[in-house]
């Protein structure tokens, strides 16, 4: 706490180094691997590989699967309505940015 | 600390039906949950409703509340009356253990008590510790060239009785050159202690950019409005425009119409590939404040057979 010399601590950005295994994944989010499974298959995450044991999270896993997590628990949604649910965040987003760039308003 | 009406937030009567109640709430949380709703205060106001449901869904807790509510309006100063809940009996599920605290004062004066209890039971293994969760605000100028930052954490932690208490800890952080919005910054062994040999969890920032009052950030890309004269825009111009990358000559080629986007390749976020930079061309006009600039204008008129509303017609 005390160092003389300040030492910085180096992160890695999980987007672009880190690709997570299912694993990670849920230990980092704190929930079941159920869980993400059903994600998988209502589409709210995309990861690279076949089976479950190959699948690697990158890109927007991370914070789609938290904002999935959030969603579920706190207005009960279940897997096909939090996936809705993150479309139409998704095209909300899209729609905010298109305003903000065309100027002024 | 504040008497709260648990009724008044969700909007209902004292003698609303369990199903009224949790009708009430679930359109409440739809509406303020702070990942949906750009409301203002949304955040404040969903902790504030969910407190309130917490409250109200558990006939044992509603039952407890009325017997103390009847003798408080809301906002009036608060004290709990000793003794307030002998007689109910709580079973199992405490009230307050749910989401790891976060409630009002007054929440805590009534049920936050036994709401610990449940956290302190560790079992005797050995694993990983939590990873944890932050956000960070930056600059949109640490992105494009790195930054050293002191970042202050707010951790909840439990206490040596058990109670949810919140630590501060400063944690110096190396933000990486071309870091984007929304992307996580990971700390390897900041999170949460370990259990037993199990080694500490890992602490994930998520990065987000401070509101700047004059370049937007979406992804990589970067915005920002460019005013410019009517004259510049009908004759086209050259002029000096700030980046966050420094400052840049720009072009502006002759007929620019309001709303032109002008793009700086490459002069977004840094990266591989990098981001560009968009100037939106906004057309400024000058006040006619003088009898000099009023007959600049008045020539204007003469020179131009412009109906600026010829769309409109017909």
């Amino acid at each position: 706490m005390h160092e003389p010399t300040m030492t910085y601590l180096q992160g890695q950005v999980v987007e672009e180094d880190i690709p997570l295994t299912l694993a990670e994944l849920c230990h980092t989010c704190g929930i079941a691997v159920e869980h993400v499974t059903t994600w998988v298959v209502e589409g709210v995450l995309e990861p690279i590989g076949q089976t479950p044991q190959e699948w690697q999270f990158g890109g927007a896993s991370l914070r789609r699967a938290r904002l999935a997590l959030r969603l579920s628990q706190d207005l009960e949604i279940n897997a096909a309505g939090v996936a809705l649910a993150l479309d139409l965040l998704d095209e909300i987003d899209e729609l905010r940015a298109r305003l903000a760039h065309s100027g002024r308003g | 600390m504040e008497f709260k009406d648990y009724y008044g937030i969700l909007g209902v009567e004292r003698s609303a039906t369990e199903d009224e109640i949790k009708r009430a709430y679930k359109k409440l949380a739809r509406k303020f949950h702070p990942d949906v709703s750009k409301e203002a205060n949304a955040e404040a106001r969903f902790k504030e409703v969910g407190e309130a449901y917490k409250v109200l869904k558990n006939p044992e807790t509603r039952a407890a509340y009325d017997r103390v509510g009847r003798q408080w309006k809301p906002g009036q100063d608060f004290q709990p009356p000793p003794d307030w809940d002998a007689g109910f009996e709580f079973s199992g599920g405490d009230p307050g253990s749910a989401n790891g605290g976060n409630f009002s004062d007054f929440f805590e004066s009534l049920f936050g008590g036994r709401a610990s209890h449940a956290q302190t039971h560790r079992h005797a293994m050995h694993a990983q510790g939590q990873d944890h969760h932050a956000k960070v605000l930056i600059d949109l100028q640490d992105a494009y060239r790195g930054a050293q930052r002191s970042i202050s954490l707010q951790m909840p932690m439990l206490d040596a009785e058990g109670r949810l208490t919140t630590r501060e800890r400063t944690l110096n952080v190396s933000i990486p050159q071309g870091v984007r919005e929304g992307q996580h910054l990971r700390l390897a062994g900041q999170g949460g202690p370990g259990l037993g040999q199990g080694p500490a969890g890992d602490l994930y920032l998520e990065i987000a950019f401070r509101p700047h009052p004059h370049f937007r950030a979406d992804g990589r890309d970067v915005y920002f409005d460019l005013p410019i004269s009517p004259w510049e825009a009908a004759l086209g111009a050259t002029v000096a425009a700030p980046t966050p990358a420094g400052p840049v000559q720009l072009s502006i080629p002759s007929g620019s119409a309001m709303g032109r986007k002008l793009r700086l390749k490459g002069k977004g976020i840094p990266g591989d590939p990098p981001g560009d930079l968009y100037a939106v061309l906004i057309i400024a006009l000058p006040p006619a404040n003088s009898e000099a600039t009023k007959d600049a204008y008045r020539a204007m008129q003469m020179a131009f057979n412009f109906n600026p509303r010829a769309d409109l017609e017909g």
